[in-house]
């Protein structure tokens, strides 16, 4: 009997958290959760995780990403959610940007004279997009001689490429880059 | 003894179809001749023998190699081929410099330096390097495109959307209002204000915003003069600001106090 009782309430802290995570249309923080109904942020997780498992077979999914959580259609819909919205869908990184962006995102905080040196060219063009684009930061300066301006990742990074946080990214070598990239093909 | 083999130069340099390659094993790389007297060929087969002893270089005018360099490189540039001729003749001279200074006496178990055989695998810890980071480039591309696949409900990363959060422009607006009719009420006598510019009020707006990371509220930016010309110069200034996604404007709840935030922190 108490178990039926705490399950249905969990069930029910599951739906009030799924319809914050629907009206936020960003990530939403555990604490934030936790704040607003009122529940411990343990209980928290074990609502997410009944969320999780309600949300199989349906057309969303939920992504733990950028310190976060949030509602996002599944990727096996990607195409029809495309026509709907008619949107071109965001414009990929170039690969420069890119190899830049993976230089900034595992050696930060780096400045333009480190990245330079891993890649061998200047690589101002592609600082200056991805810090347009606000996938990089300026994050302070270098103590050293002329102050150069240190870079790293910012939020928008995160959930750019789906990222719970910045220990998400896969590791460098066998197990986690070309673990992932195996994966993928 | 082979016939002497003729390689293409890497990245098209066009010494090595001057003269014939030399034969025997250095036919790699014949990107960067020299002809100084004592030696005459590729510039990497120079860095080979110098290191292997089989050549003097302290017979060798390193001075008649860079003052070369110097003019070839100012009379056409091939980037790559001047960059690993530079590597070379920067090894050439660390290698003569050593030759040249009186060695220390050997210590009691002589640490296995190899001088010049550092710089090969200099370049190739940089070059494996070099390809982590591709490889994690890949990694990010891959997560990327399942990223793209996915949509949520306002997506964020549309570059059209303000930096916004909880407000509304008529908010801004509203404060805006409270702010020009605050002004009125204190003017005593409104004296002709110096020029005020745009530009110049969102530098100092930035200012303001970079010394207070918690952000500022919004009659504060107003706080420093209140002539109608400064206030709404200082409005216009922050709409550009948000417009450029250079502030982020934050409101707790409807008609609490209007928050701005630099949005790079």
């Amino acid at each position: 009997m108490a178990q039926e009782a705490r399950d249905q309430a969990l069930d029910d802290l599951a739906g009030a958290v799924e319809s914050i995570l629907f009206v936020a249309g960003r990530p939403v923080r555990l604490e934030s959760l936790a704040t607003v109904t009122g529940a411990e942020p343990a209980r928290i997780r074990e609502a997410i995780d009944v969320l999780r498992g309600r949300t199989t077979g349906g057309g969303l999914l939920l992504q733990a990403v950028a310190g976060g959580y949030q509602l996002a259609t599944r990727p096996e819909h990607a195409e029809t959610v495309k026509q709907f919205l008619q949107t071109e869908h965001a414009e990929k990184l170039t690969r420069g940007a890119l190899e830049t962006m993976a230089i900034i995102a595992y050696r930060q905080p780096i400045t333009r004279g480190e990245i330079e040196h891993v890649r061998g060219v200047r690589s101002d063009w592609h600082i200056e997009r991805l810090l347009e684009r606000q996938l990089i930061r300026e994050v302070g300066r270098r103590q050293t001689l002329g102050r150069p301006i240190e870079f790293g990742t910012t939020e928008l990074f995160l959930r750019y490429f789906g990222l719970a946080d910045l220990s998400d990214l896969p590791a460098m070598g066998e197990r986690g880059v070309q673990a992932l990239l195996e994966a993928v093909r | 003894m082979a016939e002497p083999t003729r390689v293409p130069p890497p990245g098209g340099g066009d010494q090595a179809t001057a003269q014939p390659a030399p034969a025997g094993p250095f036919t790699r790389s014949v990107g960067y001749k020299v002809k100084v007297p004592g030696f005459e060929g590729p510039l990497d087969l120079l860095v080979t023998l110098a290191h292997q002893g089989k050549i003097d270089l302290t017979t060798i005018e390193l001075s008649g190699l860079t003052g070369e360099f110097l003019h070839r490189v100012k009379q056409s540039l091939d980037l790559n081929e001047a960059t690993e001729a530079l590597w070379m003749l920067a090894a050439l001279v660390e290698m003569k410099a050593k030759l040249l200074l009186p060695k220390p006496p050997p210590p009691d178990a002589p640490p296995p330096i190899e001088d010049a055989s550092d710089l090969p695998e200099k370049l190739e810890e940089r070059l494996a390097e070099y390809r982590a980071f591709k490889e994690a480039a890949d990694a990010l591309r891959a997560l990327e495109e399942m990223q793209q696949k996915i949509f949520t409900r306002a997506p964020e990363e549309a570059p059209s959307e303000l930096l916004l959060e909880g407000v509304t422009v008529d908010d801004l607006f509203r404060a805006f209002k409270e702010v020009l009719e605050r002004a009125r009420r204190q003017k005593a006598a409104e004296v002709a204000d110096e020029p005020v510019r745009v530009a110049e009020r969102m530098r100092a707006i930035l200012e303001a915003l970079a010394r207070a990371p918690a952000g500022v509220v919004f009659a504060d930016l107003f706080r420093e003069r209140s002539s109608t010309v400064f206030i709404v110069v200082t409005f216009l200034a922050l709409l550009e600001l948000i417009k450029d996604r250079r502030v982020r404007a934050h409101q707790d709840t409807p008609l609490a106090p209007i928050r701005l935030i630099a949005a790079t922190t």
